[in-house]
């Protein structure tokens, strides 16, 4: 009876992403007639989602798990078939019920922001919402990276489309095209990843005995190490160490462009530009989720590089604290935000790098909630305050819209770090993790965590520099004064993740384990150290372990002691940038500090002229590759053509000339030319010897 | 004493020969098709000539076809020749140049 109810959860997974599938079509051919648009239609999908990501997850948890083929595009003997197919383990049923929570909140949401402000053009808005979460979700599944790769290239189609809703506007057309282009060109790097792995491996399953990490890595442990034999892998020339390396970073091209990390991150604050229920979507749960959700799909092949590991832990730190620093200045709510998003998202790749698998799936769960919270807040403020996002402009909201302000406040807690939110204990693991595998005989570790940590500071204090320019002191604006009033669809989604944001993080508390001994109470570690085998924490632990050389090292010989000093670090910076941001932006008309910070200030606010830097590339060298192929297409490859029909045209002018009409000079050519075949022939046969 | 096969050969080849440089040179249809006619038999005196030297009959079956075969061709012709008089008012194939180039 089990195994049927067990069997039936697995067997109506795939509904999962087929219903916002079905919630897309209603609302792109029946949105017209519906009464809200599709916004009915799509919550129903993705509270169905939720539902069953639900029944899937507590399936998971009674210790079953799925990894089937359910459909197959290409069947080839011999080499390798590309096949759709499902793989249902501890992460990524976490994450689907992470997506489908946070999607069926902002299709709620959408209702208030989008609906109830009378906004052109909904039936669009709702298709690509639907479209966006159905790609999303069946990327969280997709049980080989072929179909990772699909799904990845959809949600970024989607994106292009939600962030370019407004395209009357001449922003959001510009930001739409920036976004897909500027992830495009990671992809590019993540094609050329998946092709080389379907020639290294001949395939692309994450999980299995025939799997691709696993095969690389019994060709590293058969050959010690590099150099040698691969085990029967065409490794094109290189020792599989190396091999597996350069894979690695080819995969790592799409991470880095959907991630929004450096260099690849511009994009993301421009997307800024679209709904704010759809940059909710973005950020917390579907677009920039996907790179750090596909490293720890496939964390088994990363842990067995240790260059990769070291280039994404140094990349992931720096983004943290790079794109933290530019926070500080912004005056646009959502820009504090973006910036703020790509910061979060390069503590995960910090984490991933360090070896913290569990440390960096804990933050993506945790920043879902408090971002996407973050997010719907500012969307709520944004109504409030008739669609202004200035936040001098704000000020005093506090008292009009209490229950935006208290969610808003529990994500920014949770976000800036401060002890009991959510974002405290994941972010506070992932420095752990830095820490302890620095310490423990990697030093290169050490540089991501000290910039890390120096992102904490940055990130208390733009977080409470938001907060308190937003929401505290007195009205600065008429439209402060009289805000608009916020129906219960805007509230809602608040309330709930006000409230995951505030407890999503006592699902791992790592110090206060360690501290008591309590393993248990580390509920997140066990959730993924059961499942598939070769998926789990423990196997990852050791691949970082045997292939990176990373262990576990502790301040003065305690593991207590380790703990507590880094949680109480990371804490007292986080409060000390809480603090500064409450020393200088407390009261009831704070002043404007950023011109005190003289051409840092022109520097931040020009984003380290990273836009300029791109574009000056894209024309100095796109241009110039452009001319040469342009050049190239108009000299040799028309000239091909055309000269191909310059002869045709005067060889078949003189030929036809033959043509006279006369029947005798025919009958003499046909004659000629049976004489010379034979004369040939005869020739050739040696007839006249 | 029967006649040695060259000699077939030979008059085959000899009639061949005319009947190609009637169509090679004359400029009457009718004359054309005259030397069809000759160039058929040529090869129909190969064919008895082969069917006698190695006494199967086959030869001389296949000479019967080329007979039906050169009456249906003529039937033919002489159509085409009426029209081409019809057309033109002559049968000089030199005149009849409409269809070139």
């Amino acid at each position: 009876m089990v195994a049927t109810i067990t069997a039936f959860a697995f067997e109506v997974a795939p509904a999962i992403a087929i219903l916002p599938l079905a919630s897309f079509v209603i609302a792109l051919f029946a949105g017209k007639y519906l009464p809200k648009r599709g916004a009915l239609a799509g919550i129903a999908a993705t509270g169905g989602s939720l539902l069953l990501s639900l029944w899937v997850a507590l399936t998971v948890a009674g210790g079953a798990t799925y990894n089937e083929e359910i459909y197959s595009l290409v069947t080839t003997p011999n080499t390798f078939d590309l096949h759709f197919g499902l793989l249902l383990d501890p992460l990524s049923a976490l994450m689907l019920v992470i997506v489908s929570l946070v999607s069926f909140l902002v299709h709620l949401f959408s209702l208030g922001y989008m609906n109830d402000e009378g906004e052109a053009g909904l039936p669009r808005y709702y298709a690509g919402l639907g479209l966006f979460s159905f790609s999303m979700l069946a990327f969280v599944f997709a049980d080989n990276l072929f179909m990772s790769f699909v799904f990845f290239e959809l949600v970024g189609l989607c994106s292009w489309l939600l962030i370019g809703h407004w395209y009357r506007e001449d922003a959001p057309p510009s930001a739409a095209k920036k976004a897909f282009l500027v992830t495009r060109f990671g992809d590019y790097f993540f094609l050329v990843g998946v092709v080389a792995i379907f020639a290294t491996f001949g395939t692309t399953v994450f999980a299995g005995p025939e799997s691709f990490p696993t095969l690389a890595e019994e060709a590293l442990a058969g050959s010690g190490g590099a150099g040698g034999g691969a085990g029967g892998l065409s490794t094109f020339g290189f020792g599989p160490g190396a091999w597996f390396t350069i894979l690695g970073f080819l995969v790592l091209g799409g991470v880095i462009g959907k991630s929004a990390q450096f260099p690849l991150h511009t994009w993301l604050p421009d997307a800024m530009e679209g709904p704010t229920p759809v940059s909710a979507l973005i950020h917390a749960a579907t677009m920039v989720a996907a790179g750090v959700y596909l490293v720890a799909r496939m964390y088994g092949f990363y842990a067995l590089s240790p260059t990769t590991l070291a280039v994404i832990a140094f990349v992931g730190g720096f983004t943290a604290l790079f794109a933290a620093s530019m926070a500080v200045v912004k005056r646009d709510i959502k820009q504090v935000l973006a910036y703020s998003t790509i910061s979060q998202y390069g503590y995960m790749m910090l984490g991933l790098g360090a070896g913290g698998y569990v440390a960096a799936v804990f933050h993506l769960m945790t920043h879902a909630f408090f971002k996407a919270l973050l997010f719907l807040g500012a969307g709520a403020v944004i109504i409030a305050m008739h669609h202004r996002q200035d936040m001098w402009e704000m000020g005093g909201l506090k008292e009009r819209l209490p229950i935006p302000y208290y969610a808003f406040l529990s994500g920014s807690l949770a976000l800036a770090g401060i002890f009991p939110f959510a974002g405290f204990w994941s972010k506070d693991e992932i420095l752990f993790e830095a820490l302890v595998h620095g310490i423990g005989g990697s030093p290169l570790l050490l540089g991501g965590y000290l910039m890390g940590l120096t992102a904490v500071v940055f990130t208390g204090f733009y977080t409470f520099r938001m907060v308190l320019l937003t929401f505290h002191g007195e009205p600065r604006t008429h439209t402060a004064r009289n805000p608009h009033d916020l129906g219960w669809s805007v509230k809602t989604p608040l309330a709930v993740l006000g409230i995951l944001a505030a407890t999503a993080g006592f699902v791992n508390m790592v110090p206060v384990g360690t501290i008591l001994g309590l393993e248990r109470i580390e509920l997140l570690h066990g959730w993924l150290d059961h499942g598939i085998s070769g998926l789990t924490v423990e196997h990852y632990g050791e691949l970082t372990h045997d292939f990176a050389g990373y262990t576990t090292g502790a301040l003065a010989g305690s593991e207590v002691l380790t703990v507590l000093l880094s949680a109480g670090i990371s804490l007292a910076l986080a409060l000390a940038g809480a603090g500064l941001a409450w020393m200088l932006y407390s009261g009831p008309n704070p002043e404007a500090h950023t011109e005190r910070l003289g051409d840092v200030r022109t520097l931040l606010m020009n984003n380290y002229y990273q836009d300029e830097y791109q574009v000056w590339i894209a024309e100095t060298f796109g241009t110039g590759v452009a001319r040469l192929s342009d050049r190239f297409d108009q000299s040799i490859v028309d000239g091909a053509v055309n000269g191909v029909s310059e002869v045709s045209l005067l060889s078949g002018d003189r030929i036809r000339r033959i043509q006279t009409g006369i029947v005798s000079n025919y009958a003499t050519l046909l004659t000629l030319g049976l004489v010379v075949l034979l004369l040939t022939v005869g020739l050739a046969g040696g007839w006249f010897l | 004493m029967a006649v040695a096969v060259q000699y077939y050969l030979l008059l085959s080849a000899a009639m061949f020969c005319i009947g190609l440089l009637g169509i090679l040179t004359r400029r009457n249809a009718l004359f054309l098709l005259m030397s069809v006619e000759l160039m058929l038999n040529a090869a129909n005196i190969n064919l008895v000539a082969f069917s006698l030297q190695y006494g199967n009959l086959t030869g001389q079956v296949f000479s019967l076809f080329v007979t039906a075969l050169a009456a249906a061709e003529v039937a033919l012709g002489i159509g085409i020749l009426l029209v081409l008089y019809r057309n033109f008012g002559d049968v000089d194939i030199t005149k009849a140049t409409t269809l070139r180039w």
